[in-house]
């Protein structure tokens, strides 16, 4: 092993050494941990007071939290990718360009401001929280999606006007079908903001579950082991989602090779 | 001895052309005719090559022919041909997209077809059968060296092949007309070659089939071209180079008597160097 290359910028090192380093980072902080929560003041739980919380969330009915959770991020998901695409596509007709452009505006809005106005119009706890995920999180879809389809190049659209496509079909081909897999990347990158929104708003309504509502629960305990399992839980399921949609992307789409 | 030939209606007709984006205007007053020419005994199109140095305003000028931006001032005409001519003449129109093929400098496929779906939509409005349509595209895969990655998506093609796609593309879609921005360059020895052939299919095809193109290979220009328009900065009254491009020279190999002349000679070369000292005054 050659450890020059290892600091060297923009080296392309062979799998080997790669692995190597992710281990050794891996590792040192295991270490940091361990180390820091051997003595009598703690910042940190131990492993162990991690586990067991851990243990006891299990006990508690995780699972089915988890479910929960992912059944609620699910609603709001479905709904709000019809709501964006529809405004989004809309975007090259000019009648409707403001419309789409407002919607990305209002991502500005702050959420009291809101959530104030769906209270009156939504009386039920579950809806409001599938409501409040929505309208967060087609207003950041809707921005990606005018980026994406504002970066079209010209050339594209030119292509197929020079083969006798109409404006509609260009709509079709170009941006419906030509930017799809698009569509499941600005999916993955904005669900990273739900995700983190799920906390707050499943405390709307605790009687429903959630990871939000174990979490505002031990809180209250001020327990920090299961704080800790909580976060990690909560980090494993958002990296899976992530990763399920990235690799959907790709076996869906050969074309698609960035990133 | 010189080649017989005869000029007859005209094909396209660019009057007193000019674009500007925005503020800046980027070619003035294009002004040229072609017209069709008749040999005996052999279906002869027209083949038209644009020079210049980079900047002028070539890729401007071939966005305006194709339909793709509206001049700022001034018409590109072709022959309307859903008409019956009228006086023996056929009727003009201004051209529209689509109505001329066009392949553009980047060689712009679509990102989600693959080169086997590109080419069977691109003959989507012609009216064939399935089976009709099928042949015709493997036709076109086999002779132009493609069968084996018809299945490819465009950027899994290197870019000789994209822009061989691109061109068949066009080839079927469009009638006549087929404007080609720079369809050598990035291309092999080999390549070229093919590409050359293409051209002698096409420009031998149809008596109306007309080839636009630009480049930067003057030498191939003059082999392949039997019209070579010269785009570039005027001279101003005072002397001084313009900033606007317009057409400052016209060539017409046929009446030089180079057109269609099987091999390079020295009129080529003669040719050649008078084209290079007009773009360099340009
Ligand atoms: N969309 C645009 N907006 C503003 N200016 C433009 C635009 N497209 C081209 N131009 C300008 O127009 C001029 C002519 O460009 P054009 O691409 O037609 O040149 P060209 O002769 O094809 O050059 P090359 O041989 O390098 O391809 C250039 O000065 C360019 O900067
Ligand atoms: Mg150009």
């Amino acid at each position: 092993m050659n450890f020059k290359l290892w600091v060297k910028p923009f080296e392309n090192l062979a799998k080997k050494d790669r692995f190597t380093i992710s281990i050794l980072w891996v590792a040192m902080v295991l270490a940091y941990w361990l180390i820091t929560t051997a003595g009598e003041k703690k910042f940190f739980p131990t492993p162990l007071q991690v586990w067991q919380g851990f243990a006891a969330l299990y006990s508690e009915g995780l699972v089915v939290h988890i479910g929960s959770s992912l059944w609620l991020c699910l609603q709001a998901t479905v709904i709000s990718i019809v709501v964006s695409l529809v405004i989004a596509y809309s975007y090259p007709i000019p009648l409707l360009r403001p419309l789409s452009r407002a919607m990305s505006q209002l991502r500005y809005l702050p959420l009291t401001g809101i959530t104030f106005y769906l209270t009156i119009l939504v009386t039920n706890a579950r809806t409001m929280q599938v409501w409040v995920l929505v309208i967060f999180m087609s207003l950041y879809f809707i921005t990606s999606l005018l980026a994406v389809i504002k970066d079209i190049p010209q050339e594209e659209i030119d292509h197929a006007r020079s083969l006798k496509c109409n404006r509609w079909e260009i709509l079709w081909e170009v941006i419906v079908k030509g930017r799809f897999d698009y569509v499941i990347d600005v999916l993955r990158q904005n669900l990273a903001i739900t995700w983190m929104m799920l906390v707050t708003v499943e405390s709307i309504l605790v009687a429903a579950g959630g990871l939000g509502v174990l979490i505002k629960n031990s809180d209250k305990f001020m327990n920090h082991g299961r704080i800790f399992a909580l976060q990690i839980v909560i980090l494993l399921v958002g990296l899976s989602i992530d990763y399920t949609l990235n690799t959907t992307r790709k076996s869906l789409f050969r074309y698609s090779k960035f990133n | 001895m010189n080649i017989q030939y005869e000029e007859k209606d005209i094909i396209l007709q660019v009057e007193n052309l000019s674009i500007s984006y925005g503020e800046k205007v980027i070619i003035r007053d294009v002004n040229f005719i072609e017209r069709n020419v008749v040999r005996k005994e052999i279906n002869q199109g027209q083949v038209v090559a644009v020079l210049g140095r980079s900047g002028r305003g070539k890729s401007t000028l071939f966005r305006a022919l194709t339909g793709l931006v509206k001049p700022s001032s001034g018409k590109v005409l072709i022959p309307d041909y859903s008409q019956a001519p009228s006086n023996g003449m056929q009727p003009a129109k201004e051209v529209e997209e689509g109505d001329v093929g066009f392949v553009d400098q980047k060689y712009t496929l679509f990102r989600h077809k693959t080169i086997y779906d590109s080419l069977t939509f691109a003959l989507r409005k012609s009216g064939e059968k399935g089976s009709e349509k099928k042949e015709k595209v493997m036709k076109y895969l086999i002779e132009w060296g493609l069968e084996k990655v018809k299945d490819q998506y465009p950027n899994e093609l290197s870019g000789g092949q994209r822009q061989r796609v691109a061109i068949i593309e066009q080839l079927l879609s469009s009638g006549h007309y087929m404007v080609l921005d720079e369809p050598f360059s990035g291309l092999d020895i080999g390549n070229i070659q093919n590409a050359r052939q293409s051209f002698k299919l096409i420009e031998n095809g149809h008596d109306l089939n007309t080839i636009i193109f630009s480049t930067h290979d003057i030498e191939l220009a003059t082999e392949l071209a039997d019209s070579i328009y010269v785009m570039g900065y005027p001279r101003l009254d005072d002397g001084s180079l313009g900033t606007v491009g317009t057409i400052v020279r016209h060539f017409d190999l046929k009446a030089l008597g180079i057109a269609w002349r099987t091999e390079f000679t020295q009129d080529h070369l003669e040719l050649v160097k008078e084209i290079k000292s007009a773009m360099l005054a340009s």
